[in-house]
Protein backbone atom coordinates (compact mmCIF):
# COMPACT_ATOMS: atom_id res chain seq x y z
CA UNK A 1 0.00 0.00 0.00
CA UNK A 2 2.11 3.68 -1.13
CA UNK A 3 2.14 5.62 1.63
CA UNK A 4 0.14 8.70 0.42
CA UNK A 5 -3.26 6.58 1.74
CA UNK A 6 -1.84 7.76 4.81
CA UNK A 7 -6.13 7.57 6.11
CA UNK A 8 -4.90 3.56 5.98
CA UNK A 9 -1.89 3.21 7.08
CA UNK A 10 -3.02 3.83 10.55
CA UNK A 11 -5.12 1.01 10.70
CA UNK A 12 -2.36 -1.49 8.52
CA UNK A 13 0.25 -0.63 11.36
CA UNK A 14 -2.25 -1.81 13.81
CA UNK A 15 -2.80 -4.57 12.15
CA UNK A 16 -1.58 -8.22 12.12
CA UNK A 17 0.10 -9.06 8.92
CA UNK A 18 -0.43 -12.55 7.91
CA UNK A 19 2.88 -14.39 6.44
CA UNK A 20 3.53 -17.73 4.84
CA UNK A 21 4.60 -19.78 6.81
CA UNK A 22 3.23 -18.03 9.70
CA UNK A 23 5.98 -16.23 12.05
CA UNK A 24 3.25 -16.84 15.06
CA UNK A 25 -0.27 -17.52 15.08
CA UNK A 26 -1.93 -18.55 12.62
CA UNK A 27 -2.31 -18.14 8.25
CA UNK A 28 -5.09 -19.77 6.44
CA UNK A 29 -4.55 -21.47 2.94
CA UNK A 30 -7.21 -23.29 0.75
CA UNK A 31 -6.08 -26.76 -0.65
CA UNK A 32 -7.08 -28.57 -3.40
CA UNK A 33 -6.24 -32.25 -4.93
CA UNK A 34 -5.39 -32.12 -8.51
CA UNK A 35 -4.32 -34.38 -11.26
CA UNK A 36 -1.20 -32.08 -12.43
CA UNK A 37 0.34 -30.00 -10.18
CA UNK A 38 2.13 -27.83 -13.09
CA UNK A 39 -0.90 -27.44 -15.02
CA UNK A 40 -3.42 -26.36 -12.28
CA UNK A 41 -0.41 -23.95 -10.89
CA UNK A 42 -0.05 -22.24 -14.54
CA UNK A 43 -3.99 -22.19 -14.72
CA UNK A 44 -4.57 -19.93 -11.45
CA UNK A 45 -1.08 -17.77 -12.24
CA UNK A 46 -2.12 -17.23 -15.86
CA UNK A 47 -6.09 -16.66 -14.73
CA UNK A 48 -5.64 -14.68 -11.96
CA UNK A 49 -1.91 -13.77 -11.19
CA UNK A 50 -1.03 -16.20 -8.41
CA UNK A 51 2.59 -15.98 -7.75
CA UNK A 52 3.39 -19.60 -8.09
CA UNK A 53 5.88 -20.26 -5.03
CA UNK A 54 6.97 -23.64 -5.09
CA UNK A 55 5.86 -26.44 -7.77
CA UNK A 56 6.34 -29.30 -5.00
CA UNK A 57 7.64 -32.66 -5.85
CA UNK A 58 6.70 -35.91 -6.51
CA UNK A 59 8.04 -37.00 -2.92
CA UNK A 60 4.99 -35.22 -1.29
CA UNK A 61 5.86 -31.73 -1.55
CA UNK A 62 3.26 -29.71 -2.44
CA UNK A 63 2.54 -26.93 -4.85
CA UNK A 64 2.33 -23.22 -2.98
CA UNK A 65 0.98 -20.29 -4.86
CA UNK A 66 -0.26 -16.94 -3.34
CA UNK A 67 -3.23 -15.61 -4.48
CA UNK A 68 -4.27 -12.33 -2.69
CA UNK A 69 -5.11 -12.42 0.58
CA UNK A 70 -4.67 -16.12 0.88
CA UNK A 71 -2.78 -19.19 -0.23
CA UNK A 72 -3.28 -22.08 -2.50
CA UNK A 73 -1.94 -25.11 -1.79
CA UNK A 74 -1.97 -28.17 -4.34
CA UNK A 75 -1.13 -32.00 -4.56
CA UNK A 76 -2.43 -35.09 -5.95
CA UNK A 77 -4.68 -37.20 -4.32
CA UNK A 78 -4.01 -40.11 -2.01
CA UNK A 79 -4.88 -42.89 0.22
CA UNK A 80 -5.27 -42.44 4.19
CA UNK A 81 -1.56 -41.25 5.65
CA UNK A 82 -1.46 -41.81 9.77
CA UNK A 83 -2.76 -38.26 10.28
CA UNK A 84 -5.99 -39.13 8.71
CA UNK A 85 -6.43 -43.04 9.01
CA UNK A 86 -9.88 -43.13 7.16
CA UNK A 87 -9.81 -40.28 4.29
CA UNK A 88 -8.94 -40.78 1.13
CA UNK A 89 -8.18 -37.42 -1.14
CA UNK A 90 -8.84 -37.58 -4.86
CA UNK A 91 -9.74 -34.81 -7.47
CA UNK A 92 -13.39 -34.17 -7.41
CA UNK A 93 -15.16 -37.57 -7.96
CA UNK A 94 -18.71 -35.33 -9.53
CA UNK A 95 -17.85 -32.27 -10.40
CA UNK A 96 -21.65 -31.46 -10.44
CA UNK A 97 -22.13 -32.40 -6.33
CA UNK A 98 -20.02 -29.81 -5.08
CA UNK A 99 -19.32 -29.22 -0.96
CA UNK A 100 -16.92 -26.54 -0.77
CA UNK A 101 -15.21 -24.16 -3.09
CA UNK A 102 -12.81 -20.85 -3.71
CA UNK A 103 -15.24 -17.87 -3.31
CA UNK A 104 -13.80 -15.45 -5.17
CA UNK A 105 -15.38 -11.43 -4.02
CA UNK A 106 -14.74 -8.83 -6.59
CA UNK A 107 -15.00 -5.23 -6.86
CA UNK A 108 -15.97 -4.93 -10.52
CA UNK A 109 -17.60 -8.43 -11.62
CA UNK A 110 -18.15 -7.53 -14.99
CA UNK A 111 -14.37 -6.30 -15.71
CA UNK A 112 -13.44 -9.75 -14.29
CA UNK A 113 -15.54 -11.63 -16.03
CA UNK A 114 -14.18 -10.36 -19.24
CA UNK A 115 -10.02 -10.19 -18.13
CA UNK A 116 -10.49 -13.52 -16.68
CA UNK A 117 -12.23 -15.00 -19.97
CA UNK A 118 -9.53 -13.51 -21.84
CA UNK A 119 -6.99 -15.22 -20.29
CA UNK A 120 -8.63 -18.29 -21.12
CA UNK A 121 -11.11 -19.06 -18.11
CA UNK A 122 -14.12 -21.17 -18.98
CA UNK A 123 -17.32 -19.72 -17.17
CA UNK A 124 -19.78 -21.92 -16.54
CA UNK A 125 -22.77 -18.61 -17.88
CA UNK A 126 -22.11 -14.68 -17.77
CA UNK A 127 -22.40 -12.99 -14.62
CA UNK A 128 -26.22 -13.03 -13.41
CA UNK A 129 -28.02 -11.00 -10.60
CA UNK A 130 -28.91 -12.70 -7.64
CA UNK A 131 -29.86 -11.90 -4.40
CA UNK A 132 -27.23 -9.55 -2.68
CA UNK A 133 -24.74 -10.01 -5.63
CA UNK A 134 -23.97 -10.18 -9.23
CA UNK A 135 -22.48 -13.87 -9.46
CA UNK A 136 -20.65 -16.39 -12.23
CA UNK A 137 -18.80 -19.59 -11.80
CA UNK A 138 -15.47 -21.05 -13.57
CA UNK A 139 -14.82 -24.59 -13.56
CA UNK A 140 -10.44 -25.17 -13.09
CA UNK A 141 -8.59 -27.65 -14.84
CA UNK A 142 -10.05 -30.60 -12.50
CA UNK A 143 -13.64 -29.30 -12.44
CA UNK A 144 -13.74 -27.49 -9.46
CA UNK A 145 -16.26 -24.42 -9.46
CA UNK A 146 -14.66 -20.98 -8.39
CA UNK A 147 -17.50 -18.07 -7.06
CA UNK A 148 -16.55 -15.05 -8.61
CA UNK A 149 -19.15 -12.56 -6.76
CA UNK A 150 -19.64 -9.05 -6.61
CA UNK A 151 -21.95 -7.46 -3.77
CA UNK A 152 -24.51 -4.92 -4.04
CA UNK A 153 -23.50 -1.61 -2.21
CA UNK A 154 -26.39 -1.99 0.08
CA UNK A 155 -24.97 -5.08 1.29
CA UNK A 156 -22.55 -5.05 4.33
CA UNK A 157 -20.37 -8.19 3.52
CA UNK A 158 -19.51 -10.15 0.83
CA UNK B 1 -16.34 -3.79 6.66
CA UNK B 2 -13.29 -5.94 7.48
CA UNK B 3 -9.51 -5.95 6.15
CA UNK B 4 -6.80 -7.64 6.34
CA UNK B 5 -3.18 -7.61 6.05
CA UNK B 6 -1.48 -10.02 4.36
CA UNK B 7 2.35 -9.51 3.09
CA UNK B 8 1.74 -5.58 3.23
CA UNK B 9 -1.23 -5.17 1.52
CA UNK B 10 -4.65 -4.99 2.85
CA UNK B 11 -7.69 -6.48 1.53
CA UNK B 12 -10.88 -5.66 2.33
CA UNK B 13 -14.53 -7.53 2.07
CA UNK B 14 -16.40 -6.57 0.08
CA UNK B 15 -13.14 -5.68 -2.04
CA UNK B 16 -12.94 -1.76 -2.95
CA UNK B 17 -10.71 -2.80 -5.87
CA UNK B 18 -9.13 -6.04 -7.39
CA UNK B 19 -9.94 -9.23 -5.39
CA UNK B 20 -10.50 -10.79 -2.21
CA UNK B 21 -10.43 -14.31 -1.91
CA UNK B 22 -12.75 -16.55 0.76
CA UNK B 23 -13.82 -20.21 1.41
CA UNK B 24 -17.53 -21.28 0.64
CA UNK B 25 -18.88 -24.43 2.50
CA UNK B 26 -22.30 -25.85 2.59
CA UNK B 27 -23.41 -26.19 6.22
CA UNK B 28 -26.37 -27.65 7.66
CA UNK B 29 -26.84 -25.24 10.07
CA UNK B 30 -25.49 -21.35 9.20
CA UNK B 31 -25.86 -20.72 13.67
CA UNK B 32 -23.77 -23.82 14.24
CA UNK B 33 -21.04 -23.43 12.31
CA UNK B 34 -20.49 -19.65 12.70
CA UNK B 35 -20.09 -20.91 17.12
CA UNK B 36 -17.84 -23.34 16.16
CA UNK B 37 -15.50 -21.02 13.90
CA UNK B 38 -15.71 -18.53 16.36
CA UNK B 39 -15.10 -20.64 19.49
CA UNK B 40 -12.42 -22.94 18.37
CA UNK B 41 -10.53 -20.27 15.83
CA UNK B 42 -11.36 -16.90 17.42
CA UNK B 43 -13.02 -16.16 13.96
CA UNK B 44 -15.41 -12.83 14.31
CA UNK B 45 -18.92 -13.52 12.87
CA UNK B 46 -19.50 -10.65 10.68
CA UNK B 47 -23.12 -12.32 9.64
CA UNK B 48 -25.10 -15.03 10.18
CA UNK B 49 -27.15 -14.33 7.15
CA UNK B 50 -30.76 -15.05 6.96
CA UNK B 51 -32.79 -17.39 5.07
CA UNK B 52 -33.58 -15.46 1.94
CA UNK B 53 -30.39 -16.14 0.85
CA UNK B 54 -27.90 -14.27 2.71
CA UNK B 55 -24.82 -16.55 4.02
CA UNK B 56 -22.95 -16.37 7.38
CA UNK B 57 -19.81 -14.51 7.15
CA UNK B 58 -17.07 -15.54 9.41
CA UNK B 59 -13.42 -13.30 9.67
CA UNK B 60 -10.53 -15.95 10.39
CA UNK B 61 -7.20 -14.76 10.23
CA UNK B 62 -6.32 -13.81 6.63
CA UNK B 63 -9.42 -14.82 4.89
CA UNK B 64 -13.11 -14.52 5.47
CA UNK B 65 -15.48 -18.10 5.84
CA UNK B 66 -18.37 -18.10 3.95
CA UNK B 67 -21.57 -20.47 4.97
CA UNK B 68 -24.53 -21.37 3.73
CA UNK B 69 -26.89 -24.15 3.05
CA UNK B 70 -27.17 -26.17 0.44
CA UNK B 71 -29.73 -25.88 -2.62
CA UNK B 72 -30.37 -27.35 -6.28
CA UNK B 73 -28.85 -25.35 -9.17
CA UNK B 74 -29.45 -22.12 -9.88
CA UNK B 75 -29.36 -20.18 -13.32
CA UNK B 76 -25.34 -19.51 -12.77
CA UNK B 77 -24.64 -22.99 -12.23
CA UNK B 78 -27.03 -24.60 -13.66
CA UNK B 79 -26.31 -28.20 -12.98
CA UNK B 80 -24.43 -27.74 -10.17
CA UNK B 81 -25.97 -29.30 -6.61
CA UNK B 82 -24.62 -27.79 -3.40
CA UNK B 83 -25.02 -30.85 -0.03
CA UNK B 84 -22.88 -31.00 2.78
CA UNK B 85 -20.00 -33.31 2.32
CA UNK B 86 -21.89 -37.13 1.54
CA UNK B 87 -19.40 -38.90 2.30
CA UNK B 88 -16.55 -37.53 4.81
CA UNK B 89 -13.75 -39.30 4.05
CA UNK B 90 -13.57 -39.02 0.78
CA UNK B 91 -12.10 -35.33 0.10
CA UNK B 92 -11.10 -33.15 -2.60
CA UNK B 93 -10.44 -29.89 -1.19
CA UNK B 94 -10.24 -28.26 2.04
CA UNK B 95 -9.42 -25.48 4.35
CA UNK B 96 -5.25 -25.61 5.53
CA UNK B 97 -4.30 -24.19 8.86
CA UNK B 98 -0.94 -23.18 8.67
CA UNK B 99 0.75 -22.77 12.13
CA UNK B 100 3.71 -21.21 13.71
CA UNK B 101 3.31 -23.88 17.63
CA UNK B 102 1.27 -27.24 15.82
CA UNK B 103 1.18 -28.39 19.83
CA UNK B 104 0.16 -25.19 21.40
CA UNK B 105 -2.57 -24.93 18.69
CA UNK B 106 -3.81 -28.45 19.39
CA UNK B 107 -3.70 -28.22 23.26
CA UNK B 108 -5.86 -24.81 22.78
CA UNK B 109 -8.43 -25.94 20.29
CA UNK B 110 -9.05 -29.35 21.62
CA UNK B 111 -9.65 -27.12 25.07
CA UNK B 112 -11.89 -25.62 22.86
CA UNK B 113 -13.78 -28.74 21.35
CA UNK B 114 -12.24 -29.29 18.41
CA UNK B 115 -12.33 -33.08 17.41
CA UNK B 116 -8.90 -33.94 16.01
CA UNK B 117 -9.03 -37.27 13.92
CA UNK B 118 -5.18 -37.67 15.74
CA UNK B 119 -2.45 -35.72 17.97
CA UNK B 120 -0.32 -33.92 15.91
CA UNK B 121 2.08 -36.42 13.64
CA UNK B 122 5.49 -36.10 11.48
CA UNK B 123 5.27 -35.92 7.99
CA UNK B 124 7.06 -34.89 5.00
CA UNK B 125 8.68 -31.93 5.51
CA UNK B 126 6.21 -30.73 8.64
CA UNK B 127 4.18 -31.89 12.08
CA UNK B 128 -0.02 -32.08 10.90
CA UNK B 129 -3.02 -33.33 12.28
CA UNK B 130 -6.97 -32.63 11.02
CA UNK B 131 -9.77 -31.38 13.04
CA UNK B 132 -13.49 -32.71 11.78
CA UNK B 133 -15.69 -29.71 11.62
CA UNK B 134 -19.12 -29.82 12.48
CA UNK B 135 -20.76 -30.95 9.16
CA UNK B 136 -17.72 -33.30 8.45
CA UNK B 137 -15.17 -31.10 6.99
CA UNK B 138 -11.73 -31.93 7.10
CA UNK B 139 -9.53 -28.77 8.50
CA UNK B 140 -5.37 -29.22 7.87
CA UNK B 141 -3.46 -28.18 10.92
CA UNK B 142 -0.07 -28.33 10.17
CA UNK B 143 3.24 -26.44 11.06
CA UNK B 144 6.21 -26.73 8.34
CA UNK B 145 9.52 -27.45 9.19
CA UNK B 146 12.29 -24.71 9.91
CA UNK B 147 13.81 -25.90 6.49
CA UNK B 148 10.90 -25.38 4.61
CA UNK B 149 10.57 -22.25 2.79
CA UNK B 150 6.58 -22.40 1.91
CA UNK B 151 3.97 -24.04 4.26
Amino acid sequence: MPESKSSASQVQVEQKNYQMPPKDGITIAHFIVVADMERSARFYEKVFGARILSGGDSKGAPSYMQLANTWLIVNVGGGPTPDKPSTTLSVPANPDLVSSFLNIRVADIQACYKLWKSRGAEFITEPKPKYGETRCYIRDPDGYIIEVGQTNPDVTYG
Amino acid sequence: MSQVQVDGKTYQMPPQDGFTVAHFITVADVERSARFYEKVFGGRILTTGNSEGAPGFIQIANTWLIVYFGGAPTPDKPTVTLSVPPGPDSVSSFMNIRVADIHSCYELWKSRGAEFLTEPKVKYGETRCYIRDPDGYIIEVGQSNPDVAYG
